[in-house]
Parts: structure tokens; sequence; C-alpha cells
């Protein structure tokens, strides 16, 4: 009696009652299941291979959800149609809101009459840019848009009035009532002439206008030797790439509701990524406190970086429901879609590379102009990715960057999926396959022996960690049979390679905070039915947020996935999260996760060591049971130890954060594109060419990402996967393309041509984890990394079919079949049947790159297992001190942010940015 | 969607005396088969009517068999019957989508509308470039394409069938409130993307009937487009013939998606089947219908490369040929 007393501490009842029943173990399986063990990491004790060595959650890892294939934890309220996006949003008494859109590129507008609209019976308010002249953007740096057309319009489909009705078809005629007269202005369209001086700029930034430019940001960075390039080089590659805008071409379109509720709040219910942003943009242009806003964040129908900005029509309907008191509900048609897009930016990008005799890459000199469209969006930092984020994976012996954003009167460019660093890397790796052909050398052997180690740092100075890229490389090189088919397939039948280097989440959050406040923060709540509800601001948006952030706490306290409840919609409940960007979220909010779980962790440890007197050093977590590894059988149940570090105080509560370490060098622009860990890829296509029709066919990708820790493999190879899908999209087909008028001509699914199941290969996703030691369980970002190599990689394979180097994307077949119409006559063949197909013969140079790859694998694995390794620095590979930056021992690498005088005597195209004096050095008193 | 009155009659007959109701009342109207084309452009209010009779519930437009093809039938029906000539067969069988061809039919792809990057678009685009000819919202606006020749509208008729079933030598056959009448299909197109064939006001398009000879017909279609599926054909050439012992007796080649009308080349085809000599009589006849046609730019390729592509395609159409010989 005595022992089975001491058994149920905290379960007896008053003296002569029936003791409770013993608690389960929570969940809905009775038993306990066994840990298992290859899950487990060696350094606990299991049988995980750590071939890069441990990791600091390694003691967190129960077995339970980390590492398995899930099937994310949303999917089945979307595929049984419950799953509320924007559109289906329904309040009582709700009106229907349509947005007025500008006829014109570009135009004063000099009066709006709404007077007719509004004494249409059934129309409930009209709004216009009166009504809310406050400026936003996404960024604090580049605030130029307003909800409505305040001065002027400023492309075709820009916001001029909004209507809110009772139903559709009045709140569309109320639209024609609308009496706007215009002032039509000159307006841009050519990328070129953005540059130049203009009689009316499409913004005025005041104080600091760029001459009288349409020039919007404009970037100028030497790194390097750049002098003795020239010297150094015995092989270059030069191409002047133009790439068309694209679309993000997700499946909702974008739709908003608003509700000005009886308490006098906002809820604004959105497909947004970044709902963060939105909120201080609402409470700013409303001119309301933030807490007045509930920002409710639908089920996202695919953003992609497309609903990353704070939109107007989300200022539109909530201006309408202010004024109208009801309700009010917009939703865009495709077209609309188009006209807000921020899309990928249209380019025009020269790459130069430059190989030396020891073929190394002693030189990347790229210069980007990029179309921003009528508004600045995320183009800030657009215009510095294009040039930093090709500064690794490999070492290189000079970087010298120009690049330039301009204004012109076309829907605004922004961020998608991998953010500025798409079309450069395209060009960079297109660049050093055709080095590599010089060279006579094998393209992946070439770059096996260019990359730079693990823990180094680029020649921008980004701290770089984990590295998985020589991983990638072998394996795809194995798993394509590269050996046997490259330079060796028939005409029209190619295979060719692209690698990928992108930010695992931004180093900086986007509003400078000096206050540090978390990038992400995390809120755990556990009652006593032993459930776990997760607060988390991060924006689920297809790519499985909230089920990463379920499997990491479910993994620190052992418990299964459906005891797991995440509530991530409302900036109610959510702590600040910054949003679904930049692919920060596994990184960023995982690890506040894991820092919250970890706390209530520790407080369950505790109840079980004082309920069973073992010692709490000792005591791990399985499947909802805590127990002592050295006796297994002393332990208590999950719901045991819960309920006993329950006692007096009721529900558990945790709060986790996380921010990123201090990083990076002090040069003007040194912040862009630092992000506490980097992902790296390679991928090999395998195409089939027309030689007649310039039609290309991709047979088959082999896809190697280095995502640290695949949390979720199903998640990374369904990223991976779908990244293909849409690059591919970009490299063959998809093109916002502008008539002679400047018109965008194909703002529908059907003209906007997004490859079907038809044109998708076979993709066979391999993932490497290289272990980062800062990263969730080791993890980094599988988002938008992926989609960069497929680009190149497929642009590598069609010269390999054809001989045809591709410096313009899409790759339609016309562009293709007119290359090759010219490759023909060039070579004096009639038939493009008869083109040789290109073969290599290897230089000498081959034996001595394959040496030194095998030398630098052997470094690497060195350095990834000695903890104390020495700081390595970019110009190693080129004689330096690689312990101190290149800057700070050779003169010759000094940094430049500004361009010499003897640059501009003749600059490159976005170099020619800095022909105009910005106004504020003018002393012209603006 | 604009609003529009649906009448669904149960017979052909009672369509035509709706029809001819509507007109009486001058009433405007169109007709929808499978929808797939017209209620997109309705969508996009382009030239949509207050009446749409649909004739979804007409059985008798439904018939199927070798030699007559109703109406009503749907594209994907045609595709999988044993009775389609494998000509038609090829050409149905890449139109758009199975989705599409499950709902299109037949007529509705005859009697497809012209298509055009200043046309196929919405509301608020169009009226942003000023509206254009073939729907001018009563501007009198001009053609966007070829400006400054406002007669001729050059939108292109960009569908498969009707290039394979004019080489086969099909009649189409015609009803409407003043009664019936049948053509040969080659005659039933007219040169302006905007009326694009002969029918009048009221008048619709009953069934398609193959001569027997068909039969002894072999074709084959090729067609450009970007993508696999769902795309309109940017250019097609069917060709047909008839092969004994290694001659060839006759030979037809038709192009579609390149001009506001499909083409039937009968010139062209009679003469380059008299002197046949296999191989260079392909090329050479590939590279005459490549002359024989006009595209325009207003569609998803250049013009100059739907031209040049007609010559790849007409080759690989007649590939079949290409050890044949003249039958004299």
């Amino acid at each position: 009696m005595a022992d089975k007393k001491k058994d149920m501490v905290g379960y007896t009842q008053q003296p002569g009652k029936l003791p409770f029943a013993r608690p389960g173990s929570g969940g809905k399986d009775t038993f306990s299941r066994l840990q298992d063990k290859e899950l487990i990491p060696e350094s606990q004790g299991g049988e995980r291979k750590q071939q890069w060595g441990p990791h600091k959650h390694d003691e967190l890892v129960s077995s339970t959800a980390i590492g398995k294939r899930t099937p994310l934890i949303d999917g089945r309220w979307k595929v049984t149609g419950q799953a509320q996006y924007g559109d289906d949003v329904r309040m009582n008494g709700e009106l229907i809101g349509k947005i007025l859109r500008s006829p014109h590129h570009h135009a004063l507008v000099k009066s709006v009459d709404t007077s007719k609209a509004e004494a249409l019976a059934g129309v409930v308010a009209v709004a216009t840019g009166i009504d809310a002249t406050r400026k936003f953007g996404v960024l604090p740096v580049t605030k130029d848009e307003h909800a409505m057309a305040v001065e002027k319009v400023r492309h075709v489909g820009d916001l001029v009035a909004c209507v809110a009705a009772e139903d559709e078809a009045t709140a569309m005629h109320a639209l024609q009532l609308i009496e706007v007269e215009y002032e039509i202005l000159d307006s841009i369209h050519d990328i070129k002439q953005g540059l130049e001086d203009s009689e009316s700029p499409i913004h005025d930034r005041g104080k600091y206008h760029i001459g009288e430019s349409n020039i919007q940001k404009r970037v100028f960075q030497e790194f390097g030797d750049v002098a003795g390039i020239d010297n150094n080089a015995v092989a270059n590659s030069k191409s002047k790439w133009k790439f068309g805008g694209v679309n993000h071409g997700f499946t909702e379109p974008h739709a908003v509701a608003a509700n000005w509720d009886p308490s006098g709040r906002l809820t604004l219910y959105t497909p947004q990524q970044v709902p963060h942003y939105l909120h201080r943009a609402l409470a700013d242009v409303l001119e309301i406190p933030m807490h007045q806003i509930n920002v409710y964040r639908t089920f996202v129908g695919g953003g992609f970086g497309g609903k990353s900005d704070p939109f107007p029509h989300e200022m539109c309907a909530a201006i309408l429901a202010r004024k109208s008191g009801r309700p009010v509900r917009i939703t865009f048609d495709r077209e609309e879609v188009f006209w807000v897009n921020r899309g990928r930016h249209p380019s025009l990008i020269e790459m130069n590379l430059h190989a030396d005799d020891e073929g190394r890459l002693c030189g990347i000199e790229t210069d980007a102009l990029i179309d921003g469209g009528a508004f600045a969006s995320f183009g800030h930092v657009t215009t510095y990715y294009n040039g930093v984020l090709h500064t690794a994976p490999y070492e290189i012996g000079a970087f010298h960057y120009t690049g330039a954003r301009v204004w012109t009167n076309k829907p605004a460019s922004g961020a998608m999926r991998g953010h500025g660093a798409v079309n450069s890397r395209c060009a960079v790796e297109v660049g050093v396959d055709e080095i590599a052909e010089k060279l006579e050398v094998d393209p992946i052997t070439f770059r096996l022996a260019n990359l730079l180690p693990p823990h180094s740092a680029t020649i921008t100075g980004f701290r770089v960690t984990s590295i998985g890229m020589r991983e990638c490389l072998e394996r795809v090189r194995a798993a394509c049979n590269w050996e046997n088919r490259f330079r060796k397939l028939p005409l029209g039948h190619g295979i060719g390679i692209g690698c990928g280097f992108f930010i695992s989440g931004s180093g900086l959050p986007i509003h400078w905070d000096p206050n540090k406040f978390p990038h992400a923060t995390v809120h755990l709540k556990i009652d006593m039915d032993g459930g776990v509800t997760v607060h988390t601001g991060a924006a689920e948006i297809g790519q499985g947020s909230d089920t990463v952030v379920a499997q990491s706490v479910a993994e620190v306290l052992g418990l299964p996935l459906d005891m797991i409840r995440i509530r991530s919609k409302e900036s109610d409940t959510s702590p600040v999260d910054l949003g679904s960007y930049s692919s920060r979220v596994t990184f960023m909010n995982a690890n506040a996760a894991i820092t919250a779980a970890m706390k209530i962790r520790d407080e369950l440890l505790t109840a079980t060591a004082e309920i069973t007197g073992a010692n709490k050093k000792h005591l791990v977590i399985g499947d909802r049971r805590i127990f002592d590894k050295l006796n297994p059988a002393v332990g208590v149940s999950y719901l045991e130890a819960l309920h006993k570090a329950q006692e007096e105080r009721g529900a558990l509560i945790a709060s986790g954060a996380y921010r990123t370490p201090p990083m990076g060098r002090m040069h003007k622009g040194a912040a862009a594109g630092l992000a506490p860990a980097y992902s790296f890829s390679a991928y090999a296509a395998e195409v089939k060419v027309d030689p007649e029709t310039g039609q290309t066919r991709v047979l088959k990708v082999w896809a190697a990402h280095d995502c640290g820790k695949a949390l979720n493999p199903l998640a990374v190879e369904g990223q991976i996967i779908g990244s293909c899908h849409m690059g591919m999209g970009q490299v063959l087909s998809e093109e916002m393309k502008y008539g002679r008028s400047g018109h965008l001509m194909n703002p529908n699914l059907l003209d906007y041509k997004i490859p079907t199941v038809h044109e998708m290969p076979e993709v066979v996703p391999i993932i490497v984890e290289s272990n980062d030691p800062e990263g969730p369980f080791g993890a980094k970002e599988a988002g938008e990394g992926p989609l960069l190599p497929i680009l190149p990689a497929v642009c590598n394979a069609v010269y390999d079919a054809i001989g045809v180097r591709v410096n313009e994307l899409p790759i339609t077949p016309d562009r293709i079949e007119k290359r090759i119409a010219t490759l023909c006559k060039e070579l004096g063949i009639d038939d493009p049947l008869d083109l040789p197909s290109p073969r290599l013969t290897h230089s000498d140079l081959q034996s001595t790159l394959e040496t030194r790859a095998e030398e630098h694998a052997e470094r690497d694995l060195a350095r990834r297992l000695n903890e104390a390794r020495e700081e390595y620095h970019n110009g190693a590979l080129f004689g330096l001190d690689p312990t101190i930056a290149g800057d700070e021992q050779d003169s010759r690498w000094e940094v430049a942010v500004l361009p010499t005088d003897d640059y501009m005597a003749s600059p490159r195209l976005a170099g020619s940015a800095w022909k105009h004096t910005e106004r504020r050095h003018r002393g012209d008193g603006n | 969607m604009p609003p529009f009155t649906l009448h669904m009659p149960d017979s052909l007959d009672e369509a035509l005396a709706l029809a001819g109701k509507l007109q009486n009342g001058g009433l405007e109207f169109d007709w929808v088969a499978g929808g797939t084309d017209l209620l997109p452009n309705y969508k996009w209010h382009l030239n949509h009517k207050p009446n749409v009779i649909s004739l979804a519930n007409v059985e008798e437009l439904t018939t199927l068999t070798a030699s007559h093809i109703g109406a009503m039938v749907r594209l994907n029906d045609l595709v999988e019957s044993e009775d389609t000539h494998s000509l038609v067969q090829e050409a149905a069988g890449s139109i758009a989508s199975i989705l599409i061809r499950r709902s299109g039919t037949v007529g509705g792809n005859i009697c497809l509308d012209t298509r055009c990057f200043w046309f196929n678009q919405g509301e608020e685009w169009r009226e942003s470039i000023d509206w254009c000819l073939k729907c001018d919202c009563g501007t009198g606006a001009d053609c966007r394409v070829i400006p400054n020749q406002n007669t001729l509208c050059v939108a292109t008729y960009q569908a498969d069938l009707a290039p394979a079933l004019m080489c086969l030598g099909a009649t189409i056959h015609l009803a409407s409130p003043g009664g019936k009448r049948e053509m040969l299909l080659a005659d039933f197109f007219q040169e302006d993307g905007i009326t694009r064939n002969l029918l009048e006001a009221g008048e619709m398009v009953t069934h398609i009937t193959l001569p027997e000879e068909a039969t002894s017909l072999e074709g084959a279609y090729q067609k450009l487009r970007l993508r696999e599926s769902w795309d309109f054909p940017e250019a097609g050439v069917a060709a047909a013939w008839r092969v004994a012992g290694g001659k060839l007796l006759d030979l037809r080649v038709a192009t579609t998606g390149l001009e506001s009308i499909p083409k039937l080349h009968r010139e062209e085809a009679d003469s380059a089947r008299e002197d046949w000599a296999g191989q260079s009589s392909v090329n050479g006849l590939s590279e005459i219908i490549r002359k024989a046609v006009k595209p325009v730019n207003n569609t998803f390729f250049p013009p100059s490369y739907r031209r040049k592509m007609v010559r790849i395609l007409a080759k690989r159409a007649l590939s079949k040929l290409q050890d044949i010989s003249a039958a004299n």
C-alpha cells in the first residue's frame, strides 16, 4: 500500500475517496514508442552518422519528428477545401470593393470627380488618393507608394480610386461613372532610358534624387585585385545578357477583406507573406496606432515574393471599410495580379569572368541594370543582390560590381524566389562553363578546384559557415553519369551543370532596429491536456513553416505532431515575426521555437527529477516519456511530468527568440547579402534541342541542394522540384512581354507561359546535409536557393546539345532558332542538322585542377571537423595570408565603393548611373 | 461576366425557331456550343450579346460516324472514336488540353473566333490602348497590328481541325431560320478577322461530311506552339495524300494559325504532285507553302519565326513522301 501511494504522487484524492486514474502518456497511442536509434546522432549514443561532426542541438533529438518525411500539417485543410484563402473570407453585411485603374502609362491626375458614382444606388463608399496621402513601401528608405494616385499615375493599372458597393456589378458600374481628368506625361519604357535625365522623372526623391534621372538606386563595389585582372587573365568569358521580367504566377490572385469592428479596431484579412510590415504600413497610412489593427493572414495560395509588399489594395480595403462602416472585400482578377506584379526585374547584365593560367577565377566583373518598374518595392536590396550574391561559392581574385535600378512606367518589379540572385547567377554559371571550355577543362572539375572552404569569408566579407557545395557537385556528377555524357552526346542532345548560392535568412531586418528586436519569436503554452499551442507570426505560405515549427517543438518535447497546434495567423496573438522572405523562416523561427521548447523541456526534466529522484543531468525525453538514460526503467510519462510542473501555477508558457549574430564588414552596402548561413546547390540538366525549330525540352534534372539538415525531407524535395519548375519557366518560356506601345501584352495565364505538366521533366532531388552549426538541428534554407542552378544548367546543356551560347532569357524557340541560323552561317553550313556537336579534349590544366580539387577536399574536411580552425578569407588561393582579409594585407586588394574618375571616363552601362550627382551634393537646398 | 439571357432549346428546329424569333425582334444573339471560346471572350467583354442560345441539349447535332461529324460532337469524343479519320484524330488530339477537349466541340473549333494580342485582353486593358478594330466599342478604332488600313481585321485563325478537314475534302453544312445550305469547307472561310467565314447572322453549323474518297487518304498534321498543351497553334500544316505502288496519286496541303483564315493550298500541292520526286519535292513544296503565307505580329511568336517554321512543319508533315515519285 505504501508503495502504491508513493507511485501516485500528485494524484491522490481526499482521504476515503478513490484515487484519480493515473494519466496516460498523452497522445492517441496508449504506449510510448521506442526511440529510433537511426535518428539519434552518434554524439548521443545513437546510430545516425555525423560525418561532419556533432551539433549543438544533438541532445534535443528525441527521434520524434525531425528528419522524417512529414506531410505538411495543413495539407488536409487544403485538399478537403476547408482552408480559407483570401477570397474565402465572408462577413455579414460585406461590400464588394473594386479599383479604378489608370489607362495611361504616366499622367498627372488633374481631378477626380466621384459624385456620379456616389449617387449610384448600391454604392456605399468611394475613395481616392486624398483619403490617404501618406507614402508607404516595404523598405523604410524607399517609401514611394500611395494607396491611390495622389498627384499622378505611373503605369497602366496604377490605382486611381476605389468603390465599395452592395455587389460586384454595381461596383463595376460605379467605376465607369468616376470622371478623371489626366494630363499625359512622357513615359519611359526602355530600361536604358531610365539612366538619362528626364523632364518629368517618375518620382521625385527631393534631396536624394540622382540628377534628373529615373535612377532609384546605384551601387559601385570593388574588391580584390581588380586592376590586375587583365594581366592575370589567360581566358575570358564576356557576355551581355538580357533577362525578361517574370511574374510569380502563384495560383491565388491577391484578395483582401477589411473589417472595422464595433470596438473600433481594424481586422485585415489578407494572404500576406510579411504580415508584420503590412501591419506597420497600415498604421502609418491609416494614421492609427498599430495596436488598433489585427492583421489576419489567411491561407496563402502561393507567394514566392509576390505577396510580401504592403499593397495599395490592402490600404484601399481598409479605407473603404472605415468610410462605409461595413466589411469590404476586394479580389483581383489575373490582369490585376500582373499590374501589381513585384516579379523578377527585367535586366541587362554584362558579365565578364576571367581565369588565370592556374585555372583560378582571377576576376568577376558584373554590371547589372535592372528595371524596377514604377515603384521601389524591394529594389534597393535587389540592386545589391545582383552583385554580392555571386561572390561565392568560388574563391575569386577580384570582384567589380556596378548596379543600378531605374524606375520605368511599368508594373513594379520586386522580390521573387531567389531574389536578385537568379539572373546574375545564371550569367556567372554560363560564364564559368565558357571559361572551362576555353581552358579545355571539365566544368565540374574547374568548379571543384575553385571552391571556398567551409567557415570562411567571401571577398565581400560575408561570413560563410557550412558549405556542402563540393558534395553537391560530386553527387550530381555521379548521379547523371557526367563522365560518359558531357560533350559526348549527339547533336541536339546535351547535358549541363549549374550551381547556386543563396542566403538563409537576411542578416539584418528590413526595419533597422537599434533596440535589437529579435527577428523571430515563438511562444509556447501547454496546459493540463498536454497539447502544445505554438504562437508564431511566421507566415505559412505553403512552404511548410507551420509544419517545421511544429516539428521542432515536437522533437524537443518528444511529442507526436498531432499534439502540437499552431496559431500563426493573427497579429493579435502572434509574437512578431519578420515574415516569409529571404528564406529566413526555418532558420530563424525554428531556432526561436527550439529555444522556447528548451525552456519547457527543462521544466519537465526538473519535475521528473523531483518525482523520480533521478539525476536531472541523466534525464532524456523519448516519445511522451521522460526517463533516466542510464536506467531507462526509471521515468515518468510526459503528462505526469507536465502536471507536476504545473503545480501551483497552471499552464506552462515559454518564449524563445532568435536574432542573428553580429556579422560582416563596415563598407557601404556591407550589410546587403549578409546571412547567418548560406545554402548551396548544383544541378545537372539533360535537354534535347530541335536544331530546326529551336525548341528545347528538358528531359531530366539531377538536383543536389545543401540545406544543412533536412528537417522534413519530403518538404525539401517538394521545394527542389517546385523550384525546378519555376526556374524552368523563366529559362524556357515565361516573360512579361511589353509591346511597342509599352503595354504589357500577356497579362493572363494563357499568354504568360508557365510550363505545364507536359514540359516538366523528371527531377531527381539529392539532399545534401552539411550540418550548419547555427541552424536548427543543422538546417538551412531550401525554399529559394534551389531555384538558382536550374537556369544555367539548362543554358549550359543547350550549348552542349547544339553549340549555341545563350545570353537571353527565356530561350523561346524563336530565339534559339535565330542563334542556330547565325551559327550555321558562321560555319558555312546550310542545314542545321549538319552542325557539329560540341566536343572537349582536356588540356594539361585538367590534371592540375583535379589535383587541386583533391587537396581542397581534404582541406575542407579538416576545417569542418576542427572547431579550433583558423580564419580563412577569400584570397588565400591567390597567395594571400588566409587569416587576414585581403584588403588588410595587400594594397592592391583595397575596397572601393565609389567610382574613380578613371572609371567614369568610360563607365559600363549601369555604372553610368554615377554620372549624375545626387542633389544633396549640389547644395541646391532641396 | 456581362449578364445575358441563356436559351436552351431541345432540338434543331426549336433552336432555329428561337433564332428567328430573336432576329425578328431585332435582338442580337450568339450560339454557344462548348463555351470554351465564347465564354472567356464574354468574360473580357469582347463583343458580347444580350442573348445566348445554347446547343447543349440538341441531340441531333452529336451524330458521329466516319463520314458525318455533328457540330456538337465533343473534340475528345472525336479523338477517341474509332471511326474518326487518322488525320482528323491527330489534329483534334492536339487541340488545347484534354479538359478543354472534353467541353469544346467540332463546330466551335471550326468557327473559333480569330485571335490577336491587341484583342484578347480585358476591358480595362483595351481601353488603355483606345480599343481596336475587332472590338471598337463604338469608337471606330483602328487596327493596332497594322495601323492606317482601317478595312481588314488581321486577327489570326488559330484552330486545328479546319486544315485537316479541308485536306480530306470536307463539306460543311449550315442551317438558319431561312433554310439550309452546304459548301466545301475550303470555301467556307473568308479573309477578314471579324467576319471570318460565310456564316450569316442567325446561321449555324450543323455538321461536317467527308467524301467517300477521304478513307483512301493518309495524312499528317504538324503544329507549332510553345507548350505541348493548351497553347493555340502558332502555325499548323496539314497534309493528305494517296499513294499507290510508290506513286503519288493525290496530294493536299492546308495551313492554319498564320492568317485570319485557314488555307487549302490547292494549286501549290497539285503542281508539286505532277513532278513529285521524293525528298527534293518535299523541300520544294515546303518552301512554296512558306512563301504562300503571310503571318502578322499578333500572336506569341514573331511572324518571321512562324513563317520560317511553316517550311519545317510542312517538311515534317510530308516526310512520308520522301521516297515517293510522281504518278506519270
